[in-house]
């Protein structure tokens, strides 16, 4: 089958997107660095654990939005994943949550 | 690899390509699947927080068996990977087969450098005594990674399914860029996937046996 | 390319010049007899296949069922033995919700889904049939079991050299059909060939595989509806103009892919603690089977959703048609079925009420529980709502859409009293819950695929079945449904725990216990009947015209049977219940104009769904011979894997191919035959 030539604003938006995965590539390196340098800084573990779950929620969002083109494309998309993603977090917290230590009959261990 | 017979010729009712669909569909329902992974992993983390005992005894600190320069280089390889990815598709959409090529090869190359760093990671681990057997702690690491390995190891795959595919002319136009669309996002999963292990499964062991979880239960040796 | 056969429309497949696909082999475009239905893409033929094996399950699986009831007809009986009744009650239950309730949704939404909103077929046609026989072979393996469990009764293995930890139980599945870990895991130290003692034979282990692969198959086909009713509806045909049917489709299709993920772990992380000696649900390595339970119910409870959502869409599409009014209130209807879907994940916990899971979650999941009570009950009115001053014609599939709304009623109130965890903690494991839940899934699930079959058997043969027979039926089955488990909440409150081969006398269990295997005698013969009923008019019953029953919504404005295209025009939809619209309101469906007769375009026929599913079957058979210690099963399992891989890249490569049909000229307001559908290769 034919295909039209690809128009010049097509082209354009493609150079455009060249450079936000430019821009992100570096971003994701960056942070992944600073993640790493974090661990080990003298700082209260759940001050770290707080900053390196927003630093993980701030990649995987820029990948799922540029990366896999979320922001290009229509929102129905976005929000399908959405479900899928916000149902595993929440129904796999409420899991861990029911889970305890005073929970555990430990006279079966061997 | 063109699948459906309809897809390329009745528009669509919302305006988006079955394919691309019918991926996010399965990437939504692949957030439940890991989901259940990774909380089998940190659920048992949060019983048992000290790690394991081997066969002499020993206990081991997870933090100490970890090689966070070997998986932060890893983690780092698949960012990028990722990024060619991105750029591979982009190319398919301008038509430019020769740079998809370039940057699909590249994809390939990085994501064989992730498994070669966890088979090296694995046999690693499995000599200081960690084994899916001796522990809870191996059955939901080495599972729980494994099967992100597995993930990875299709991915590598398909692209090189796709690699060689574009060499007979077919992969083109509309579909053709569909194709490697709908593979670049399996591949940006597989990575988003990653970054949430990394995190969860591997940075937050520096804070402490107990910085997170509490003291919890003493590893059993069984 | 090679496709320019396509361009010329042919009146018939059969008119085709045969056509080579990309890989250069014939397509089996135009193929007849068993060869057209192995190969066969489209979703109307796909749907009765379903509707086949489903119904060919459904027996297997009442026959377990009325030798559990012959077992119980009496105290300390030894019908069969204790061994076999853990076999036949977990294959009771697991074939009858995974081989008999999901297949025969599953034939429903693969029948009605296209024609409900006016689409020629799937977006994935062969992904359709690969779903089919991934389900086809993942029955047949979990069924396999039974042919071992004879062979190892009937001695044939007892010259092998059996892992002495493997035979003690059983070859069919034993552990009840949630199989709860430990009695389905392991115990103690894995040996040199890494697997650990375990409670039960390889029965698990045919279930575990079988379980995992009829969950592909339902993630497949449900990516696939969710594509399709999204993406795949006609001109005009909005979300809110959907018949409920197809609207229960999309929650049921969601659920199942949101839900089916949590078990397809949990059965991956069990095979890894049986096969190669892993401590997931260990107790001596600090495994804790209770997550199990956690994982198993994070499917299970969407999974009693997934089952009962497309009999409440099916009736909700047979009351307005025999009430003669619009459905009462179909936005609510809409919302109120989504809402249980998402509901329906925040209650798994309900089933756990008794492991202790403290006071403050317990009564979270006890209040979410009850709060599903509502959006269910909001349905019923609706229903009732529907019926209200309603010109009611009590027809077969009426009859057994009534019949629905009151038994499932009936286990929706004894359903509230669970929630209750104090109440729920008496009741727990005792017949009161086997009541309970059989009149959700029988008087239920079980009456609407009733209904709709009665109800949709006319347009898929064009034949009518016959109306006295299927009275008859109908009042058997209601009758003897309620005789078998009406008693039942009575042995439950009574102290009667469930999975219990035998009782002794004195218990005042006796009576009650005849009166339900006399029930579940008559409810077994009304099953039948009706089943054989249908069968005969599949082939012999009395043509009939391709609207009988005065339907509102598209697939009755078509021939019966269907024409293998469906729509001769595209369809352009004006009104919610388009069909009784066009007859009887002003608002007439208006068809697409294509400015010439191009023909439908088909999708090609293809091997290579049956030839991937087939690897299913050697991976199904391998992994619990590789449990038996058989030499070599191993391979078995590397063969079936090869097989799927190059089943899926023959059928990537082979491309999707299609032809042009001419269609007949349509009496429509346009005056344009055909939509247009220009063939393209890639």
């Amino acid at each position: 089958m034919s295909e039209a030539a690809p128009s010049q604003d097509f082209l354009a938006e493609e150079v455009r997107r060249y450079h936000h995965f430019i821009t992100l590539a570096l971003w994701l390196a960056a942070i992944t660095g600073a993640e790493i340098v974090l661990i080990f800084l003298p700082i209260p573990p759940m001050a770290v654990l707080t900053v390196l779950s927003l630093m993980s929620a701030g990649k995987f969002f820029a990948v799922i939005l540029w990366f896999m083109h979320l922001i290009y494309d229509k929102k129905l998309l976005f929000w399908l994943f959405l479900t899928g993603l916000l149902l595993a977090f929440a129904t796999f917290a409420a899991m861990i949550a029911l889970f305890g230590v005073e929970r555990i009959d430990t006279k079966w261990f061997a | 690899m063109s699948q459906a017979a309809d897809a390329h010729d009745a528009p669509t009712s919302t305006g988006i390509d079955h394919k691309k669909l019918i991926m996010w569909l399965f990437l939504a329902s692949d957030c439940m699947f890991f989901g259940t992974l990774i909380s089998t992993h940190l659920l048992y983390r949060k019983l048992y927080p000290t790690g394991f005992t081997d066969a002499e005894g020993h206990q081991h600190f997870i933090q100490n068996l970890f090689n966070i320069e070997l998986t932060s280089f890893s983690t780092f390889i698949l960012l990028m990977s990722s990024f060619l990815m991105a750029l591979a598709v982009s190319a398919m959409h301008k038509g430019e087969i020769k740079s998809f090529r370039r940057n699909v090869l590249g994809v390939i190359f990085f994501g064989l450098i992730f498994l070669g760093c966890q088979v090296f990671e694995f046999t690693h681990f499995y000599h200081q005594g960690l084994t899916i057997q001796n522990s809870v702690l191996g059955s939901t690491f080495y599972v729980l990674t494994g099967t992100h390995g597995t993930h990875v190891a299709i991915g590598v795959l398909w692209l090189v399914l796709l690699y060689f595919y574009s060499f007979t002319g077919k992969l083109g136009g509309h579909m053709g860029a569909l194709d490697v669309e709908v593979a670049g996002l399996y591949w940006h999963f597989v990575d988003i996937v990653w970054i949430i292990i990394f995190t969860a499964v591997y940075l937050v062991e520096y804070l402490g046996p107990s910085g997170i979880w509490g003291s919890g239960l003493p590893a059993i040796t069984k | 390319m090679s496709h320019d056969t396509h361009h010329a429309p042919v009146a018939s497949k059969l008119d085709l010049a045969p056509e080579r696909s990309d890989l250069g082999l014939i397509r089996p475009d135009r193929t007849t007899g068993w060869r057209d239905w192995l190969t066969t893409v489209d979703h109307k033929k796909i749907g009765v296949l379903y509707g086949a094996f489903a119904m060919m399950y459904f027996l297997i699986g009442g026959v377990e069922a009325l030798a559990i009831r012959t077992q119980l007809i009496r105290p300390d009986n030894d019908f069969v033995t204790a061994r076999m009744y853990n076999q036949l009650f977990t294959m009771h239950g697991t074939t009858m919700i995974f081989l008999g309730v999901m297949p025969l949704s599953a034939a429903f939404f693969n029948f009605l889904v296209p024609l409900q909103i006016g689409a020629r077929d799937v977006a994935f046609p062969r992904l359709n049939a690969f779903s089919l026989w991934t389900f086809v072979f993942g029955a047949f393996v979990l069924n396999a079991s039974w042919l071992f469990e004879f062979g190892h009764l009937a001695g044939w293995f007892n010259s092998f050299d059996w892992h002495k930890a493997l035979v003690y139980t059983d070859f069919a599945p034993a552990n009840g059909w949630f199989s709860y870990a430990p009695l389905s895991g392991t115990f103690g130290q894995a040996d040199a060939s890494l697997q650990a003692p375990r409670f039960t034979g390889v029965g698990t282990d045919f279930w575990i595989i079988g379980i995992q692969v009829l969950g592909i198959a339902s993630l497949a086909a449900s990516f696939n509806f969710i594509c399709t009713i999204i993406n795949m509806r006609a001109k005009g045909m909005t979300m809110m103009r959907l018949p409920v049917f197809t609207w229960m489709t999309l929650v049921t299709s969601f659920l199942i892919i949101l839900a089916f993920p949590a078990i397809t772990v949990a059965l991956i992380e069990l095979m890894f603690d049986r096969q190669f000696g892993a401590n997931f649900f260990n107790p001596s390595a600090g495994g804790q089977p209770v997550l199990w339970q956690h994982l198993f119910w994070i499917f299970g409870h969407p999974e009693v959703y997934i089952l009962v959502l497309p009999a409440m869409g099916i009736v909700s599409e047979i009351l307005p048609t025999f009430s003669g009014k619009a459905l009462f209130g179909y936005p609510i209807i809409v919302f109120s079925g989504a809402v249980i879907g998402f509901l329906g994940f925040a209650v798994w916990s309900h089933h756990m009420f008794t492991t202790g899971l403290g006071p403050v979650p317990t009564a979270a999941f006890a209040l979410l529980t009850m709060a599903i009570a509502v959006p269910t009950g909001v349905k019923i009115f609706n229903w009732l709502g529907t019926l209200w001053g309603g010109r009611i014609r009590f027809t077969p599939p009426m009859v057994l859409a009534l019949g629905f709304i009151w038994m499932f009623m009936c286990g929706g109130f004894s359903g509230v009293m669970h929630s209750s965890a104090p109440a729920d903690s008496q009741q727990q494991d005792s017949y009161f819950v086997i009541a309970h839940f059989h009149y959700v899934l029988l008087g239920g699930v079980l009456l609407g695929l009733m209904a709709g079959l009665y109800f949709w058997f006319p347009k898929i043969f064009g034949r009518m079945p016959n109306a006295t027979v299927a009275y008859l039926a109908s009042g058997l089955v209601i009758l003897g449904f309620n005789m078998a488990f009406g008693p039942m909440h009575y042995l439950g409150l009574a102290g009667m725990p469930r999975r219990t081969h035998t009782y002794h006398a004195g218990n005042g269990w006796e009576s009650w216990n005849y009166v339900a295997t006399i029930g579940a005698y008559i409810l077994g013969a009304g099953v039948f009947l009706a089943f054989m009923n249908l069968v005969w008019t599949a082939f012999k019953g009395k043509k009939c015209a391709s609207d009988p029953w005065g339907g509102r919504t598209m697939e009755w404005s078509l021939p019966s049977p269907v024409p293998e295209y469906n729509f001769a025009q595209s369809p352009i939809i004006a009104a919610r219940d388009a069909y009784f619209e066009d007859k009887h309101g002003g608002r007439r469906i208006g068809f697409e104009n294509d400015g010439g007769n191009a023909g439908v375009h088909m999708p090609s026929q293809s091997w290579m769904p049956l030839l991937a599913g087939a690897g299913f079957l050697f991976i199904g058979l391998g992994m619990p011979m590789m449990s038996m210690h058989v030499p070599h099963a191993g391979w078995l399992v590397i063969t079936g894997l090869t097989v799927l891989f190059v089943g899926i890249w023959l059928w990537a490569l082979e491309g999707p191919g299609g032809y042009m049909l001419k269609t007949p000229v349509a009496p429509s307001s346009s005056g344009q035959p055909a939509p247009a559908a220009t063939t393209s290769a890639h």
